[in-house]
């Protein structure tokens, strides 16, 4: 008995010890599969990837000659309250840039929750990643003290100062005066180089602009025309896939794409949430004017047609892009960003894109011979959220330090363009390109997991590189924008004497006031107000009406039953919000 | 009877001796004791902050006082007044229908006589409760997509022409969830039922047998009878759960469309107390519900009393 006792205490204390182990292992074992990963795609790249350790063994004529030790390394953690794919551990780029700059970051994003449930669950939790990008609840992370002010780093690092001037550096600044976060995006170096239109748009596929003759379309009624028409004779893909004429996403915040197109349509820009009425500078509600009305009552004639997705109500944004990317839709609504990044690499891969399945931009508007804002030419500058560092981070200096250096050149031709001889090639002019087996390799997901390392929540530019002939980004190399570009949308730009994406959405260039965008403000706003309150429960309101009024057999009733929930939310007191901001912002510029 | 000898043992003076022969078993119980204080108590405190207007920033001791304002804010909400139908009207359906399943497929269970037959069929029901409600959901809704299983049956067997979009009807929504509920849960909770049907005495039905009883007789006078108790007590723990009805088969399975049928207090509690991060809303939130959940088990435990059931206390 006693024997058997002490034999079963032996076995448990083995199983324990071996489970650590085990733990152990796993830690050692990881080790070793980057360096199978690493060895694989050296094999790969053959002699191009032997050059490459060259390169940035030799050219080290930058800030960063120091090469940093494994030991010296220093272990940060992001957090990103948006969805985004994650990269392997022992990815490429991220250990190049280790090495250089003495700082990885360990990137996480938002999974199947909303960005402000994670970021509350966060502040309930008190413990912060070091970095953070809240998305739109970098205010709870304000309110809840946990963010470390940037100023005085921003007088202390060069190259984070270049990012904004003065001026736009003070519109980060919160009511204590300081500087909390700093947005990444839609910031250009030197002259600005956007090919595409990095804005919503009523999309088509080219193959059906192709199929119609390339005919001029500027209203609701002529593209849901085209649609309907090509659909009837074109009811399956080749496959047997039925085709899918419009469907629009309805989930959670990305419910944009069905709410606020009423603003563009009436030819305003996108201020987000409210319209600015420039000429006796007041703010209109989008949400009610006769063209939300028409285009809703439009949406509901397509959706009793059989012309609209019947599953647009319920579907997921991984469901929506899986749609997107088998190419069976025609046409939707959207945000470029919200689709194009993963969608285009699909269809690449697949060949898709030669088929004519990528989408092109329409600005569309309420009545013919309208002028259009959907694109905005040049930077837009949103102060409402962006990178944060965190009471947590335990030295904040050198996470400053790193946030620097990766606006380094160097470090930022890593990022964006990858490394020198694998990813892109340089001619006699300095110029940089990609051949067409790296920039397929480029829109494989594995090797962008394995390989590439943007950093892409980290502070970027876009615009021209500081060598003048270069764009910051691959996506805004003219020459390889073009390159890049299959035969389809070519010969689509051409029908249409379009050179790129904003061309063919002709939107009109006016610069933007002062105030814009509004959504900077009202993406802030709390329940600490009234107008937050509104605003709140109208977003719930609006979530479920609109679908709703695009389904119902009777739009009057539904349209009736919606306005009045919607007025029961008091959006005056929003309205009211947003107009003492516009007064302000206004008067501040002033 | 038995509840009345320990009664008089409790009222007794313990003495030493006692104390002394059942030292492990009072460390044990202890040792819980101090788990709830910790993990249930304690933790009350923090309701502290449904009465005030809770900051992270100025915590617990520095926020303002705002007394009842945040239930008055809740009551003059509409959505709050929907939710917490949804919350019951699912609870109370999810309730009678795994309740009843389980019991019914206790007794068909019990009626299988191979012992192979009847040990497969258990171990392949309660399986589906090791899933993840984030799995089950899942296959939900696949199965219930306009090009899923459901639908191309339906329309297969032309019973239906066009597919249904299930997720976007109001009206299909609680019993979907009630339908999931069910299928998860029905196996495991048989479970208990199985064990009382087993501890009842052979010999009743052995001499049900003889006296003439079939197989519908023995369960109607002998196996529901016997497993009353079990019934009546778990009833009893349930209905304190009601307000339980779920937070992730609603909140995975939700969408704009059906909010206002879908939303459940949970729901409520996380998009105002935790994205809105109003914690003091979220938190008076919980606790009407936890007000209300106490309510029901104290109604329920009287009922039983007076009918001279078995109760909790």
């Amino acid at each position: 008995m006693k024997f058997k006792r002490i034999t079963a205490l032996l076995m448990t204390t083995l199983l324990s010890v071996s489970l650590l182990a085990g733990c152990g292992d796993k830690g050692g074992n990881e080790g070793t599969t980057t360096d199978t990963a690493d060895t694989s795609t050296t094999d790969t790249a053959s002699d191009s990837a032997a050059d490459t350790t060259e390169t940035t063994e030799g050219g080290d004529d930058s800030a960063s000659d120091k090469e940093y030790a494994a030991d010296e390394i220093i272990d940060f953690t992001f957090f990103g309250a948006m969805p985004n794919p994650e990269i392997n551990d022992g990815n490429e780029i991220q250990e190049i840039i280790a090495k250089k700059t003495g700082v990885r970051v360990k990137e996480t994003w938002l999974t199947g929750q909303t960005a402000s449930e994670a970021v509350g669950t966060i502040i309930a939790s008190g413990e912060y990643p070091d970095f953070i990008d809240g998305g739109d609840a970098c205010t709870q992370l304000y309110d809840a003290d946990a963010l470390v002010a940037w100023d005085e780093y921003i007088e202390k690092y060069p190259n984070i100062k270049e990012l904004y001037s003065d001026e736009e550096w003070d519109r980060f600044r919160q009511d204590d005066g300081k500087i909390y976060w700093c947005n990444v995006f839609q910031n250009s170096y030197g002259e600005n180089r956007s090919t595409t239109h990095n804005d919503e748009a009523f999309w088509i596929q080219v193959k059906v602009l192709e199929w119609g003759g390339y005919p001029e379309i500027h209203t609701l009624d002529q593209y849901y025309d085209l649609l309907e028409r090509y659909a009837a004779e074109n009811p399956t893909l080749e496959d047997g896939t039925p085709v899918i004429p419009y469907t629009m996403l309805c989930e959670d915040w990305r419910y944009f794409c069905i709410e606020n197109a009423p603003q563009f349509l009436d030819g305003y820009p996108n201020d987000g949430s409210v319209i600015v009425d420039t000429d006796n500078m007041k703010i209109v509600d989008y949400n009610t004017t006769e063209t939300a009305q028409k285009y809703f009552r439009k949406l509901n004639e397509e959706y009793n047609k059989g012309i609209i997705d019947v599953e647009f109500a319920t579907q997921t944004y991984d469901e929506y892009i899986a749609k997107l990317s088998t190419g069976s839709v025609l046409g939707m609504c959207d945000q470029w960003w919200d689709f194009a990044f993963t969608v285009n690499d699909v269809f690449k891969q697949t060949g898709l894109d030669k088929k004519g399945c990528n989408y092109v931009p329409l600005g569309l508007t309420i009545e013919e011979g309208m002028d259009n804002m959907w694109h905005t030419y040049g930077d837009t500058q949103n102060i409402a959220s962006g990178l944060a560092i965190t009471t947590s981070c335990e030295d904040v200096e050198a996470a400053f330090k790193f946030v620097n250096d990766l606006l380094d050149q160097e470090i930022h031709d890593l990022r964006f363009w990858g490394v020198e001889g694998t990813d892109y090639l340089v001619d006699e002019n300095g110029l940089y390109y990609r051949t067409e087996e790296m920039r397929m390799q480029a829109s494989d997901t594995e090797y962008k997991a394995s390989h590439l390392c943007a950093y892409s929540y980290f502070p970027q530019w876009l615009g021209t590189s500081k060598d003048g002939i270069n764009a910051m980004q691959t996506s805004e190399q003219t020459s390889e924008f073009f390159a890049g570009l299959a035969e389809p949308l070519v010969k689509c730009f051409e029908a249409y004497g379009a050179e790129n994406y904003p061309d063919m959405i002709g939107s009109v260039n006016k610069e933007m006031g002062p105030w814009f965008p509004m959504y900077s403000y009202s993406n802030n706003l709390t329940t600490e107000t009234a107008g937050g309150v509104a605003w709140t429960k109208m977003g719930e309101v609006k979530h479920e009406w609109l679908p709703k009024i695009v389904m119902a057999s009777d739009f009057d009733s539904a349209w009736d039953s919606y306005m009045s929930a919607y007025e029961a939310c008091n959006p005056q007191d929003f309205l009211a919000e947003m107009q003492e901001e516009l007064d302000r912002r206004v008067a501040a510029a002033q | 009877m038995s509840r009345k000898t320990n009664k008089a043992r409790v009222g007794a003076a313990i003495n030493k001796k006692d104390v002394k022969r059942q030292r492990v078993l009072l460390i044990w119980a202890a040792l819980f004791v101090i788990y709830g204080i910790i993990f249930y108590y304690i933790p009350l405190g923090g309701w502290i902050m449904a009465f005030q207007n809770y900051k992270p920033k100025t915590g617990l001791l520095h926020s303002t006082f705002v007394g009842l304002g945040k239930f008055k804010f809740l009551f003059s909400d509409q959505t709050f007044l929907k939710v917490i139908r949804n919350t019951l009207a699912m609870g109370v359906l999810n309730l009678v229908s795994t309740f009843f399943m389980a019991i019914l497929f206790a007794i068909l269970l019990n009626e299988i006589r191979s012992a192979f037959g009847k040990k497969s069929v258990q171990t392949i029901s309660y399986l589906p409760h090791f899933l993840s409600w984030i799995i089950v959901t899942g296959i939900l809704h696949d199965a219930l997509s306009t090009t899923g299983i459901i639908n191309e049956l339906l329309v297969n067997l032309h019973i239906i022409d066009t597919p249904i979009s299930f997720f976007s009807k109001p009206g299909l929504f609680w019993p979907i969830v009630a339908f999931a509920n069910v299928w998860k849960e029905t196996g495991w909770n048989a479970i208990i039922y199985l064990a009382a049907i087993t501890s009842i005495d052979p010999c009743l039905y052995e001499s049900a047998s003889i006296d003439g009883a079939g197989r519908w007789a023995k369960i109607k006078y002998i196996t529901l009878p016997g497993i009353r108790p079990t019934i009546m007590i778990l009833l009893l723990m349930n209905i304190g759960n009601v307000l339980n009805a779920g937070f992730e088969v609603q909140y995975l399975l939700g969408n704009g469309l059906i909010k206002s049928v879908s939303d459940t207090i949970d729901i409520y509690v996380l998009t105002w107390g935790i994205s809105q991060s109003d914690y003091s809303l979220g938190t008076a939130a919980g606790i009407f519900k936890s007000v209300v959940a106490i309510i029901l088990i104290v109604i329920a435990n009287y009922i039983a009393r007076r009918t001279g059931e078995e109760r909790l206390f």
